[in-house]
């Protein structure tokens, strides 16, 4: 691989890769606004610039300006090397590059950052980027200085509402245009647009439109400043209290990576950001899924209850145990979840051995929307993972014609969404045991004889398997709310109170075993999603 | 056997050599020491009982400095805190009576007690601070957590909350009197009585504004 010199250090790079592409990769920074991975490059903010030396036998591309001297008080005519953007300039075999080591440099970013700071309302206290904004960080490494000008900021429109989730601050913006090049580019929806020229720069909404469509909420995430902020977390937190978990998106097969930040204080979380993978959702995610953090406390089991009276989980099992007794085990049915993660469906199928259990079935919800772009349109999170696991698992539909059939009487269930709602619930509540280990109500905790509290994904640390069958693990966020326990540990005490004897405790010992069970060439597991 | 208590010091301590009075007959009787006790006891007695007929009151800055001590009958007589005693809370108001507080949270952060809660809100559409700021829908203080440290007022940019009431928290019968919410905690003045605050408040629009005028929004 070919390198290039950055302050002395070699980096390689390959071929028609630019410096700072070449040095994100390498996990160095060269201060940027309008330059982002995965996106066009633009150029358009200037904090990039490096100093290129001339090569052998060339000269240095100067340019003549006038400085101002305090000494004399004069302006002096003065040479600097002409700077260029690392966002553009494409590396060169044996290229030396100097960013912080050189002092022309650092002088451009200070006047880069005070160009930029120029009409900026320094309203930090009320704005919702503050704590993770380029403005402040760079400010604090290369600009520190007092504000020289003296006339009156260009004022521009305030909290502009853009449409359903994004309201605009024209002026925080910085003008880098990564929220239009990512609608051009990324959301194929040209929408956004900018007008006027100058400090009256703005960027504005296609008349007649608003910004709509599945990806609205990205243009709030690549705002480097404040400029765009989403109504969801809008005054909701301060990011310094957030504390964020790896985590992995729930609202459908594709299994984007995700941070999900929470605030440990109140044990709630408050929204997800997307986590870079280049292999499956680079460094985007849709509205559906940066909203699917709510699913964390919205529709939650929190306590067990026994034929819809709240009890305790001791005593919810016990009834369990009464209702399963007078029944010959193999005679119980037992449903996965595609909802839930590959260690609760392994524990679950492990019941369904011990029991001896002839019907194995999964649940999952019904088909949804889907696009060329991250959205698949199988809305379970784990579908695949279930269906490699237990290859022989009916899908739900079976379930239902049996139970309407009346051929199984007795089912325990892992919780979530079926595929048609309110008729299965009519469905199910003719059987006359459903015992359902649930995070999420559903109509399979609705009609349930039996209903433990399960924690749901942000609860417990859980792998998960997306539709191209990479298995990816989601780490705990917050504390278990309520009375919820992991679903594997409560198959387990289900287990015991049936009278059976479980081989698993802890989370790793299914792990180990799953590792070693799974036949699937995937094994590739978390390293691969630790990108970036 | 040794004696394993009292220790014997290793080193030698500096510490006073306690003395005991001689044991003698008059030691051993008391009544010398009672009379003496007496004795001071009803001279507080008639030094009381003078104060209370003249009407006199300890100075509350030299009673620090004076020998013994003054009883301060606690509440119809209250000590002088000083100028800058950091009191209970108080949310200072706008010349309509809002709050100056925009919600920032600054106050919440650098709280180390974690006693401030805020919840932002978003002024509604067509209200002039729209954009410009937020307001606390909730602003809840938990004064029985509260270390009276100050760094609330310190880091405030908005000078929107003080703790200038000059009073200190006062005791209640239960643990919820204590939560004071945001009309509650506006409802305080400072010790001149005012709810205001000496510093004066530019609101986006106004001509006090410093350099800013709005009209030129394009």
């Amino acid at each position: 691989m070919p390198t290039f010199k950055l302050d002395g250090k070699d980096i390689p790079f390959s071929p028609g890769e630019t410096i700072i592409g070449a040095a994100h990769k390498e996990g160095i920074e060269i201060p940027h606004y309008c330059w982002h991975p995965g996106l066009s490059i633009a150029a358009n903010c200037r904090m990039c610039l490096v100093e290129v030396m001339p090569a052998a036998n060339q000269r240095a591309m100067m340019l003549d300006i006038l400085e101002w001297d305090a000494a004399s008080g004069e302006y002096k005519p003065q040479r600097k090397p002409k700077l260029q953007p690392a966002c553009q300039m494409a590396a060169v075999e044996g290229m030396d590059v100097r960013a912080d080591s050189s002092e022309h440099v650092k002088q451009a970013r200070k006047g880069v950052q005070e160009f930029l700071l120029l009409n900026h309302p320094v309203d930090c206290p009320i704005c919702d980027q503050a704590g993770e904004c380029k403005l402040q960080d760079y400010w604090l490494e290369h600009g520190q200085y007092e504000k020289r000008m003296r006339d009156e900021p260009v004022h521009k429109p305030k909290a502009t509402v853009f449409g359903e989730t994004i309201v605009y601050d024209a002026e925080r913006c910085v003008m880098c245009t990564r929220c239009i090049r990512f609608m051009d580019e990324v959301a194929k929806d040209p929408v956004l647009d900018m007008r006027e020229r100058g400090n009256l720069k703005e960027v504005i909404v296609a008349p007649g439109r608003q910004l709509e469509g599945h990806y609205t909420l990205m243009t709030e995430h690549v705002c480097p400043v404040g400029a765009l902020t989403s109504k969801d977390f809008r005054f909701k937190a301060r990011v310094w209290f957030l504390r964020a978990a790896k985590s992995v998106c729930q609202g459908c097969a594709t299994g984007c990576n995700a941070w999900l930040d929470f605030d440990p204080r109140y044990n709630k979380a408050y929204r997800y950001r997307p986590r870079d993978n280049e292999q499956v959702n680079k460094y985007w995610m849709c509205d559906e899924g940066m909203l699917s953090y709510a699913a964390a406390h919205e529709a939650r089991v929190l306590e067990a209850s026994v034929k819809g009276v709240a009890s305790t989980p001791a005593h919810a099992l016990e009834g369990a145990a009464k209702r399963l007794a007078s029944v010959p085990q193999s005679s119980i049915a037992v449903v996965l979840s595609a909802q839930h993660s590959l260690e609760d469906n392994w524990a679950m199928l492990e019941l369904s051995k011990l029991l001896g259990a002839k019907d194995v079935f999964y649940t999952q919800a019904a088909d949804g929307y889907e696009d060329e772009i991250l959205i698949n349109k199988d809305k379970n999170s784990n579908g695949r993972g279930v269906r490699d696991l237990s290859p022989s698992a009916k899908p739900f539909g079976d379930l239902a014609k049996s139970v309407a059939a009346g051929s199984i009487k007795h089912v325990v269930a892992l919780g979530g969404a079926t595929p048609s709602g309110d008729r299965d619930a009519a469905t199910l509540g003719k059987l006359d045991v459903l015992i359902t280990i649930a995070a999420h109500t559903s109509s399979l905790t609705a009609s349930a004889s039996v209903v433990l509290p399960a924690t749901s994904w942000a609860e417990h640390s859980g792998t998960w398997v997306n539709a191209s069958g990479l298995r990816q693990v989601a780490d705990k966020a917050i504390a278990p709310q309520g009375a919820s326990e992991p679903a594997y540990k409560l198959v387990a005490d289900l287990a015991r109170a049936l009278g059976l004897e479980v081989s698993w405790t802890k989370l790793k010992e299914i792990r180990a075993a799953l590792g070693a069970s799974d036949p699937a060439p995937d094994v590739r597991s978390t390293t691969l999603t630790q990108a970036v | 056997m040794a004696q394993a208590f009292p220790k014997k010091p290793s080193q030698p301590t500096n510490a006073a050599i306690v003395v005991y009075t001689e044991d003698t007959f008059a030691t051993r009787s008391y009544l010398p020491a009672i009379a003496t006790g007496l004795a001071t006891s009803m001279q507080h007695f008639f030094e009381n009982a003078r104060e209370m007929i003249r009407g006199q009151r300890p100075d509350p800055i030299t009673e620090p400095f004076a020998e013994g001590i003054t009883t301060v009958s606690y509440p119809e007589q209250k000590r002088h805190y000083p100028e800058r005693f950091r009191g209970v809370h108080r949310l200072t108001q706008r010349d309509d009576g809002s709050p100056r507080c925009v919600a920032c949270l600054c106050c919440s952060t650098a709280c180390p007690a974690q006693c401030i809660f805020i919840e932002p809100g978003e002024y509604a559409e067509g209200d002039k601070r729209r954009g410009y700021e937020r307001f606390p829908v909730r602003f809840v203080i938990d004064e029985l957590r509260c270390i009276f440290c100050g760094f609330c007022v310190e880091a405030c940019p908005c000078d929107a909350i003080r703790m200038d009431t000059g009073a200190h928290a006062a005791p209640y019968d239960s643990r919820e009197q204590f939560i004071y919410d945001k009309d509650t905690l506006l409802s305080f003045a400072n010790r001149a009585g005012e709810q205001l605050s000496e510093n004066p408040r530019h609101e986006p629009g106004d001509a006090s504004h410093p350099g800013l005028s709005r009209d030129n929004v394009h």
